[in-house]
């Protein structure tokens, strides 16, 4: 019986006092398990992450881990609890090299920069590189590896795929199973290739207008594309379309 | 030859102080985006400590209290280095915990006046303590000469310059190879980044503060024995720092340091040069130097400081529309007009003094206030018209009238040569470039005896009209009212023209460049040619008072119009409200020499302590109030009229109510070109289309014709390329290839001639000025249309945009008060005044909800029937599908697919970028 990791209760979060861009969303998330958080632009899946992750202060609602409730608003604590954020314009220091990015994530319990060379052996051959040199497949890489680092509990990943080839993601998505799945860790996606993310994650929640309006395990929504496709092309798909 | 030699290495000295100043400017603006005007003023507190250390006292920096507290004798030069820069590290630590932290997220400006108030209280605060007595500071190194290549040079400058090379090895090994060094330049690149790495900006910044300190610190130690201690010159030894600090682009720190160096030495030998060479002039020449190298990079090179990847928000504060002039202005008369009548001797000086402080605190508010454009030479301006008064009246023996008006143009001229460098730069450089014009205007000619009328000051003939003698007069009379009377009608007038400018057409121009450079362009505004007018209008006013300044005073001296007293006048313009005009005319009351000032000083006897106030409250202005004090009466007034007045009901209203405003009679436009031959005919083509940041390709080889009267869709997943496309198109981006609207290749153009030229656009983020109400900024955007159209034509149009787009009830709101979806049908009024050819949307929808999304979209039919043809980028699928002709869908830069809303919703590929790979692969087929 797995433990639950991350416990979070109607959570509301926004920019504006009074204009929640999340409303009252709640979830579960246990170790070695991946959450894919869909839905179309707009619907509240970057706010909804970096509220985890501290960045912006919740509106109502509490984030817990380890049944430890998180002071909300600090990323700093949140980022030393184990929850750890990759942005999505992945945030990284392009003047240095590979290894600074690594070195200054480094944690005690976190992965080694040799373990990370592991997951991504393309980075091993780049550890001089200024990050802002690297391609963007690479930048990805290293992205997630300086969040290997810092002994995550709980990886908030946001927008993996943007600006990347399709190919390129479907490599990255396994590692990341791989990761969860050997050191036991949870971790949640915000992913625009619905069917890329379903296959790899264990559960999905989606998102529209901020509110959560299905959740359900992956295998299930992957199988019910009708759901998935009202939510991203609108009413007007799924009733003409012919692709399905 | 090698006296030259001899008068460069003399300047090492110097040289090495700029380098270390630089180098604490580099620190501090990397870990907290503060340019510290401060820096000097923190090198001339640690060096008063230190002196007075050697002396055995230590300093007190607390007003009330004993100056200095006895250390039991001098102490030796070792504890006592280490007890100031212990001292400098704790300023370093405070003034970044007690102040600097709270404004972290403000926007650079902000931050960089915060740090003009620090400079000026510390600056005030010694000035008042210690100021009067001289300290004088034994030497540290030694004083021989070493003769190197047949120069002498002093060991002690030698020793100085090997000292902060020394100093600048340790520190770039320091950030090169420390955990705390990468950690710095990583939060420098990316706070984001650091935060989700779990380092602590906050931390990382107070270490480099204390840092910066020290190492200003120790330069001020250094050079204490070397040039005496006067309050007045270190503070503005960040002048040449911060030049050197430019140079290097407020990033390298080597770069930093030679340029540092070079400033010292080339001052030295200009010193030498103006005394030898018959040519140069006598004066000035030294400050010539870091005014002349800024210019040079920073023209030439044109580059911004580079930002820092944080989340700004706060601006300059709200601009207010002026509402009811007549009564404030014949109350504000009536008042002034009593007081000079019922007031003698020092006070009517007093309110003659506010009064003329009052005009030049007025050309801070067009130029600040309107254009956003802070300049530190608005005292300065002044005097150039005061010294030019001089000239004209005695010299030339230009009567009354004129004599001023022409000094105030001179003042103009210069003031458009301190606006040229706003042409290619932006933001704090240009604050830096008039500091240092300031600074070499004071030497040049303020001070220069050859120009300034010697000891006495340059006289000024009295002022004479018809026989009639408007003098401030002498003697028992002094002042004359009839002067005051003469200031007033000049603050009239000036009040009333800027308050004209607000309302017009060419305020409206310059809020939209302050608020927003980009959206301005997109409009049709020239931003170049609305800041230079800025400068110039704002010089030609700061001419008027100086030249008051000087008939009331009967010269024109160099004290009255020193930089460090026009940083405190800056500093008090701030306070009082420099977005108002209100706020001009509070700065005259509370300036110095002002009915406040000498209310004040009798009641208090705090003239001293003026400079130090006005500091303090500079900083908590900029954190609290932005707007100062004259913006916080008019909120309170609004606040109060809310309450009693009538209610202009709620100020939010619900996004529901989109287009419930609109009636059925709104639904039609008349039309923009009634010419049908055009119907069909290509007016968009882009061809070849290419936008590459560094190695990524964001746009590749876009191509497409857009014809007229079509509505096309452009879509694609997030990171797609759609708003570079958009970029490209309307001039904002770099791209290759080639667009032509019409017959007209446009690629070549400035965002703005594109605008005029008839395409139009708006932003995701829209872009609007939050100060301005909706029918302001839609008027903004008429000049597009070859500029402010006040016609008749022009105004309904812009009325039936109103009423298409349910907007009719609300022009008079300010926009900041409007929901979301509100704003976005503003943003669309605004690109439609200008009455666009074409016009690209991007995102329109955005902030809608389905329905008014909907309603959006037939309104957007209404424009393209009145001729308008459309480009439009939307994330709504419902919208796009249901409104386009034509859908073009990019992925990853380039296009995927184009064709009709049908093809475009079975075409595999679209689905595929939308929904991921696997899908397309694995069900396409079926």
């Amino acid at each position: 019986m797995t433990t639950t990791m991350m416990n979070c209760d109607g959570l509301s979060a926004g920019y504006v006092r009074g204009r929640a861009c999340v409303r009252d969303v709640g979830f579960e998330l246990r170790a070695g398990e991946i959450m894919a958080v869909l839905g179309p632009n707009g619907a509240g899946k970057t706010t909804l992450l970096i509220t985890l992750a501290g960045l912006l202060t919740p509106l109502a609602g509490t984030v817990e881990l380890d049944g430890v409730r998180i002071k909300p608003g600090s990323a700093r604590t949140a980022s030393k609890a184990g929850i750890v954020l990759v942005p999505d314009d992945r945030a990284l220091f392009t003047g240095l090299t590979v290894t600074e990015n690594l070195r200054l994530a480094r944690r005690p319990g976190g992965t080694t920069i040799a373990e990370v060379i592991d997951y991504f052996p393309q980075l091993g051959e780049r550890l001089d590189v200024s990050a802002g040199l690297l391609s963007g497949g690479e930048q990805q890489m290293l992205a997630i590896g300086r969040a290997f680092m810092q002994a995550p509990k709980v990886l908030l990943i946001d927008e993996l795929s943007m600006g990347l080839a399709p190919v390129i993601v479907e490599s990255l998505l396994p590692v990341i199973r791989r990761f969860v799945d050997e050191r036991q860790v949870a971790a949640v996606l915000v992913e625009q290739h619905v069917h890329m993310a379903l296959t790899v994650a264990d559960r999905a929640l989606v998102l529209r207008h901020g509110e959560v309006t299905t959740t359900g395990a992956a295998a299930d929504l992957a199988a019910a594309p009708d759901v998935l496709e009202r939510a991203y092309l609108g009413h007007a798909a799924g009733t003409d379309s012919v692709v399905y | 030859m090698s006296e030259h030699f001899a008068f460069l290495a003399l300047g090492l000295g110097n040289g090495a102080v700029y380098a270390a100043l630089g180098l604490a400017l580099v620190m501090t603006f990397r870990s907290s985006g503060v340019v510290n005007f401060a820096t000097g003023a923190i090198a001339l507190y640690v060096a008063y400590t230190y002196g007075l250390l050697r002396k055995g006292e230590l300093l007190n920096p607390i007003p009330g209290m004993p100056t200095t507290v006895d250390v039991g004798g001098p102490w030796g030069f070792v504890p006592a280095a280490l007890l100031s820069l212990l001292i400098a590290a704790l300023l370093g630590v405070f003034l970044y915990a007690a102040v600097f932290r709270i404004v972290r997220n403000a926007p650079p400006v902000a931050k960089a006046v915060v740090s003009i108030g620090v400079m000026l209280v510390i600056q005030a605060l010694l000035a008042i303590r210690v100021g009067t007595t001289p300290v004088s500071v034994k030497p540290i190194l030694p004083n021989g000469a070493v003769t190197l290549l047949g120069v002498r040079i002093p060991e002690d400058r030698l020793w100085f310059a090997v000292i902060v090379v020394a100093m600048t090895v340790i520190l770039v090994a320091l950030f090169r190879y420390t955990r705390f060094g990468l950690a710095t330049r990583a939060a420098a690149e990316s706070e984001k980044g650091a935060l989700v790495t779990g380092l602590s900006p906050d931390r990382i910044a107070l270490g480099n503060w204390a840092l910066s300190t020290v190492v200003a610190g120790i330069s001020g130690i250094l050079i204490a024995p070397i040039v005496p201690l006067v309050p007045v010159s270190y503070t503005l030894f960040v002048i040449p720092a911060l030049a050197a600090a430019l140079v290097g682009n407020f990033t390298a720190m080597g770069l930093t340091v030679a340029a540092g160096f070079a400033i010292g030495m080339l001052q030295s030998e200009m010193t030498h040069l103006q005394a030898t060479v018959d040519w140069f002039p006598r004066a000035g020449m030294a400050e010539l130097v870091p005014l002349a190298l800024i210019l040079v990079f920073l023209v030439f090179r044109g580059k911004p400081l580079p930002t820092r990847g944080a989340i700004v928000k706060s601006t300059l504060g709200r601009a207010p529309r002026p509402q009811k002039i007549l009564l404030p202005a014949i109350a504000g008369v009536v008042v002034a007009v009593l007081a000079l009548l019922l007031t003698s001797g020092s006070f009517r000086g007093a309110v003659i003094i506010s009064i003329i402080l009052a005009v030049v605190g007025l050309s801070q508010v067009v130029v600040t206030g309107f254009a956003g454009q802070i300049s530190l030479a608005q005292l300065t301006l002044a005097g150039v018209g005061a010294f030019s008064l001089s000239r004209l009246t005695v010299d030339l023996g230009i009567p009354f009238p004129i004599a001023p008006i022409l000094a105030a143009m001179v003042a103009t001229v210069i003031g458009v040569i301190v606006g040229l460098p706003a042409l290619r730069i932006r933001g704090l450089p240009v604050t830096v470039v008039t500091l240092a014009l300031a600074v070499f205007l004071e030497f040049v000619w303020f001070r220069n005896t050859a120009l300034n009328g010697g000891m006495g000051g340059a006289p000024v003939a009295k002022p004479t009209l018809f026989g009639i003698d408007l003098s401030i007069g002498s003697g028992a009379g002094y002042p004359r009212t009839v002067f005051g009377f003469l200031c007033l009608f000049v603050l009239v007038i000036v009040a009333l023209a800027v308050v004209k400018l607000r309302t017009g057409r060419l305020g409206a121009a310059m809020l939209a460049v302050r608020a927003n450079e980009r959206a301005a362009a997109a409009s049709g505004i020239n931003v170049a040619r609305t800041k230079l007018a800025a400068f110039a209008i704002g010089a030609f006013i700061a001419g008027l008072g100086g030249s008051l300044m000087a008939y009331q005073q009967t010269v024109a001296t160099a004290e009255s119009y020193s930089t460090i007293g026009g940083i405190a006048m800056f500093a008090m313009i701030y306070i009082a409200g420099v977005t108002l005009v209100s706020g001009g005319i509070l700065s005259g009351v509370l300036g110095a020499g002002g009915v406040v000032f000498v209310l004040m000083d009798r009641l208090l006897g705090f003239a001293d302590y003026y400079a130090l106030i006005g500091g303090v409250l500079l900083v908590l202005t900029v954190i609290g109030y932005p707007e100062g004090i004259a913006g916080q009466v008019v909120v309170q007034m609004q606040r109060l009229r809310g309450r009693f007045g009538s209610g202009t009901g709620s100020k939010t209203e619900d996004l529901d109510d989109i287009g419930s405003g609109a009636t059925a009679s709104g639904a039609e436009l008349p039309t923009v070109s009634a010419d049908s031959d055009t119907a069909g005919k290509v007016v968009l083509a882009a061809d070849g289309l290419t936008v590459t940041h560094g190695a990524v390709t964001a746009l590749a080889d876009f191509a497409t014709e857009v014809r007229s009267g079509e509505i096309v869709g452009l879509i694609g997943p997030n990171g797609a390329g759609k708003t570079t496309c958009i970029d490209a198109l309307s001039g904002f981006a770099k791209a290759g290839g080639s667009v032509a609207l019409g017959d007209k290749r446009i690629d070549d153009l400035p965002p703005h001639r594109r605008s005029r030229l008839g395409l139009g656009r708006t932003f995701q983020d829209m872009s609007l000025y939050d100060d301005l109400s909706v029918r302001e900024n839609v008027a903004v955007g008429t000049f597009a249309a070859g500029g402010w159209r006040r016609g008749k034509e022009s105004v309904e149009w812009r009325d039936s945009l109103f009423r298409m787009l349910g907007l009719t009830a609300l022009v008079d709101r300010p926009v900041g008060e409007l929901s979301q979806g509100r704003k976005q049908l503003v943003s669309v009024a605004r690109a439609l005044a200008g009455q666009p050819q074409v016009l690209l949307l991007d995102e329109p929808a955005a902030g809608l909800a389905t329905a008014e999304s909907r309603w959006l979209g037939e309104k957007l039919k209404v424009v393209r029937d009145a001729g308008v043809t459309i480009v439009i980028v939307d994330h709504d699928m419902d919208l796009v599908l249901e409104l386009c002709d034509r859908i073009v869908v990019l992925d990853l830069g380039r296009v995927i697919a184009n064709g009709t809303p049908a093809e475009i919703r079975t075409n595999a590929d679209v689905v595929a970028a939308y929904l991921g790979a696997t899908q397309s692969k694995a069900e396409s087929g079926t």
